[in-house]
């Protein structure tokens, strides 16, 4: 039986082809095709948000079918309330991003639209998939159309950028890979009966049988493989790079999408299935996220690039979500959550303005830029509302989300005080880079946006302020009862 | 069961005949093995033995990999070999060599081992050499020629040892004397052990004895690489299987760890030296080393822990993605050498505006031999890493990430490529015609690694009943 979700899954990757192929004749066909695609996946999207039974802690619309039985693999779908708030995001974001790349992509559109099929297909999957190798499989596929986005139709550095994060990203999966295959050997003995298994719900009941050294080795190695992806601070100087090299509307599926993948990951394969591990663990990872939270904030604040600084926002950002996570706390993880889904949305749409900017005026210097209020109005307008989101003022998702995470943090250790740091940095590289933008006395004539980009700049804004100014619908009825009862779980097992 | 051995063999009169005819001959008679190949697997799946022949599944399994291997090179050199003067004979001993591998596959007796061997053996020398006025074609048939010789000579020499230590060259009695033996004759076994590795070791290009590889598939016809690379190879592991698996298995010497030590520098060596090259095929010969570092790691697993042999049937399972893969990007290498160099790298540049089939096929196979899902070696390799996990050694877990920081590193030199075919500017936009024959083993190729990545499961029970034969043909 197919279900919504696997259409919605594979609804995209099965459109590539034809949008390939009719797309290399006629650029407007592919155009049209993909952002087409990606609206009728947003549509399945909302009728997925309609079905779901909201309040349930458990995994819904799933779906499940043999794949190749002889080696423990199933394909095995299914959302729950972590997952639900990622799903949407990717949607959404695919299709703002899709229609954003009407103006800014400008050759060789059948290629580019073809791989921007198959990346939401890996996207969507990822998010949706409960089985570890479906999980893995999902994962690279969203690898490889990024690692062509950013060598084709990026910057000037786009070679150096696209062969790093390739490297950087895949040599994490790989150690992820390990830790999954030993998952699956470890909890595949006679001692486990049922014989071995990547399914995720067969492994979170085995999992805490599992001796601590084993927990430890498989914590550890997926940690690495999702802490390149999040990126936590050694580990991320892909991320400026590709971020910086991609096409604004690539930048907008790296920040807003790519990046929440290592959160999720995170959160679903590292917190939620090895309570004993997390137990020893926690304080290193969440004085990492803390670390990258800093980190990130201050490197921000020299960078000269608008969109450098936009890139390091999201170090800066993502900080929290690990922070959230590793305090296996309610607040912490469902701040955690909450933080993915507003961080994208305002990263995003910051991403897709900057490209907006460059086209406009040619140049992504800061310095350069001043006086932007006279040629752009509007577009300013909306850079200090997305700049507002993302430095977390209060009315915004974002403030909601951070609010929670350091509160997770102190409720574990008055020490994670040190956190508010974080959003006093980012503040400070915000209005000093709005200071420098937007406040100085206008110049130039007026080269205003088009009124369909400057919609769906706007199309970002409306969630960040709904869920901002109510959060319940998202926060109280989805993410808290699945958060409640896995946090609970995993706390009965000794995680705390 | 004498019809799978004797169809190439029949049709090799043919060779001397009217040359238009003798490819296709060649590409009928190896059509009609495989055929009768795949209806022996369905038909009678209960091993067969006669003589020193035992036709089994694993038999039937690598010899449908080995005729898939020599089908793809015969397609594809008859367009490279167009020009050439000589096709008759190329043909014959492309076909004679085949038939050596087959016998290797099937031999339960060292003594028919070794007649396989040579057979495979020896007429690929003549093919190395193909090319005879070429100075490069020649220099690097001798290298091969006198380390292959070596490696012959060192593979009698441990057959007569473990002949001295058992009386026997049947393996299943090897492997029973073996079981029981005492303390005197153990020296003898070690040496026979490690006498064996090298022999065999030479062929399947493990490191230290790896050098004659990239000269071998730089100087040899382009086709000729993909015979060598994706058919010598895998067939000298065939016979390594059946030997340490059958044979060895029952002595009591530890040759799990030295194949797991073997194996990680085997991939190290590979994959750095891979990153180094300048030139594609050279690039494809130590990409192969790498890939040969992952099979031994399926002897470097003991096979008794689980009901099903997890790491044996992954190491077959990555013969035959490794075979299809090698093949593949040796034949995209022949359609690049008909205009351009595929010594140097630089002329890969731009190559996806030029050549966009080839380019696009080439990303696909380098893919798969990096292991990226939905491509067919990624499953293979996860079995294989698997089966390391599950080793009773307390290495296996360290072997397997080490394999796994190799797979990840190797995306170095495959993405390099691809960066250079669809990133680089090219030196000249001419497109490059990309010939039909090149392109349908290509697309058939292609199709194929999707096709096995996508639903792996028929072929992974194909594999589990190849491993669980070999492990039933011990008789024990």
């Amino acid at each position: 039986m197919i279900g919504l979700l696997s259409i919605a899954i594979f609804l995209p990757a099965v459109l590539a082809a034809p949008t390939f192929l009719l797309g290399r004749k006629n650029p407007k066909m592919a155009k049209i095709l993909g952002v087409g695609t990606t609206a009728i996946v947003f549509a399945i999207s909302i009728l997925i948000l309609v079905v779901f039974q909201y309040g349930q802690a458990g995994f819904q619309l799933s779906e499940s079918l043999p794949w190749a039985g002889s080696f423990g693999l199933n394909y095995k779908v299914g959302i729950d309330g972590i997952s639900l708030p990622l799903l949407m995001i990717a949607t959404f974001l695919s299709l703002l991003s899709a229609a954003g790349s009407w103006d800014q992509i400008t050759f060789r559109h059948a290629e580019y639209y073809a791989l921007f099929l198959i990346f939401e297909t890996g996207i969507i999957g990822v998010f949706t998939s409960l089985n570890l190798i479906l999980f893995y499989l999902f994962w690279e596929i969203v690898l490889i159309p990024m690692f062509f986005f950013i060598g084709i139709w990026g910057g000037p550095r786009r070679k150096y950028a696209s062969l790093k994060f390739l490297i950087f990203t895949y040599s994490g999966s790989a150690v992820m890979l390990f830790g999954f295959l030993a998952l699956y050997a470890w909890t595949g003995t006679s001692a486990y009966p049922g014989g071995p298994s990547f399914d995720y719900d067969v492994l979170a009941a085995r999992i805490p049988n599992l001796a601590l050294p084993l927990q430890l080795a498989v914590a550890i190695t997926t940690f690495a493989g999702f802490a390149v992806k999040l990126p936590i601070f050694p580990l991320h100087t892909w991320l400026p790079d590709a971020h910086v090299e991609a096409p604004a509307p690539v930048s907008v599926l790296l920040a807003g999408l790519l990046l929440k993948m290592g959160g999720y990951g995170l959160i679903r394969y590292n917190l939620l299935l090895f309570p004993k591990a997390v137990s020893v663990l926690w304080p290193y990872f969440t004085t990492i996220g803390l670390i990258t939270m800093i980190y990130g904030a201050s490197v921000a604040l020299v960078a000269r690039d608008i969109k450098r600084m936009i890139a390091l926002t999201s170090v800066n950002h993502m900080g929290y979500v690990l922070l959230g996570a590793f305090t296996a706390t309610v607040a912490g993880v469902s701040g955690a959550v909450f933080q993915m889904f507003s961080h994208g949305l305002a990263v995003g749409m910051l991403f897709l303005m900057s490209g907006y900017i460059h086209e406009r005026t040619g140049t992504r210097n800061i310095d350069e830029l001043k006086g932007l209020r006279g040629k752009m109005p509007q577009t300013v307008s909306l850079l200090f509302l997305a700049s507002m989101a993302a430095m977390a003022v209060p009315g915004f998702a974002n403030f909601i989300s951070e609010y929670l995470v350091i509160q997770g943090a102190l409720s574990v250790s008055y020490l994670f005080a040190i956190a508010i740091v974080a959003p006093a940095l980012t503040v400070g590289y915000f209005l000093w880079m709005l200071r420098r933008v937007a406040m100085t006395p206008p110049e130039g004539p007026k080269n205003e946006l088009h009124l369909h980009s400057i919609l769906i700049l706007v199309a970002f804004l409306v969630p960040l302020l709904i869920f901002g100014v109510y959060p319940p619908p998202i926060l109280g009825s989805v993410i808290a009862p699945t958060v409640e009862k896995w946090v609970g779980t995993i706390v009965g097992l000794g995680a705390r | 069961m004498f019809g799978l051995l004797a169809t190439p063999a029949g049709f090799l009169h043919f060779r001397k005949s009217k040359l238009g005819l003798a490819p296709f001959v060649c590409i009928l008679g190896l059509a009609i093995a495989l055929v009768s190949t795949i209806w022996l697997g369905f038909t009678s799946p209960s091993p067969v033995s006669f003589g020193g022949f035992q036709v089994d599944l694993f038999t039937l399994f690598f010899s449908g990999v080995l005729l898939i291997v020599a089908i793809f090179v015969t397609i594809a050199s008859l367009q490279y070999m167009r020009e050439d003067p000589n096709k008759g004979p190329f043909f014959g001993l492309l076909l004679l060599s085949t038939l050596g591998m087959i016998v290797l596959a099937a031999s339960m007796d060292l003594i028919l081992l070794y007649v396989g061997w040579e057979l495979m053996s020896i007429p690929t020398y003549a093919l190395t050499a193909f090319r005879k006025k070429d100075p490069n074609s020649n220099e690097a048939a001798m290298k091969f020629f006198v380390l292959s010789a070596l490696s012959s000579a060192l593979i009698v020499y441990a057959i007569s040892l473990i002949f001295g230590v058992t009386g026997s060259t049947g393996l299943t009695a090897i492997a029973s004397t073996l079981s029981t033996a005492g303390p005197d004759v153990r020296p003898f076994g070690v040496l026979a052990i490690v006498l064996f590795i090298v022999g065999f070791g030479v062929k399947m290009a493990v490191v230290p004895f790896h050098m004659w590889i990239p000269d071998a598939f730089e100087g040899a016809p382009v086709t000729i690489g993909a015979f060598l690379a994706a058919g010598a190879k895998m067939a000298a592991f065939a016979a390594a299987f059946r030997v340490f698996i059958v044979g060895i298995s029952a002595f009591n010497v530890d040759f799990y760890s030295t194949f797991a030590i073997v194996a990680v520098v085997t991939m190290s060596v590979g994959n750095v030296a891979a990153l180094m090259q300048k030139s594609f095929t050279r690039l494809l010969a130590y990409s192969s080393i790498a890939q040969a570092g992952y099979i031994l790691m399926a002897l470097a697993t003991p096979f008794t822990t689980t009901n099903v042999p997890l790491g044996l049937a992954g190491g077959l399972f990555h013969v035959l993605n490794y075979a299809i893969l090698k093949t593949a990007a040796f034949v995209a290498a022949a359609a690049v050498a008909t205009k351009l160099s595929v010594t140097d790298l630089n002329s890969f540049n731009g190559l996806s505006r030029r050549m966009p089939q080839t380019s696009l096929s080439i990303a696909v196979i380098f893919l798969g031999l990096a292991g990226v899902p939905p491509l067919n070696g990624f499953f293979s390799k996860v079995m294989l890493f698997t089966g390391s996990i599950y080793s009773p050694y307390s290495w296996g877990g360290y072997l397997a990430l080490a394999a796994l920081i190799n797979s990840g590193f190797s995306m170095s030199y495959y993405g390099w490529v691809i960066k250079r075919m669809y990133f680089d500017e090219p030196g000249d936009e001419s497109s490059i015609p990309e010939p039909r024959i090149y392109m349908a083993v290509l697309w058939v190729a292609t199709i194929l690694i999707f096709a096995i990545g996508l639903y792996p499961d028929p072929w992974i029970r194909l594999v589990q009943s190849a491993a669980a034969a070999l492990v039933g043909s011990r008789g024990l």
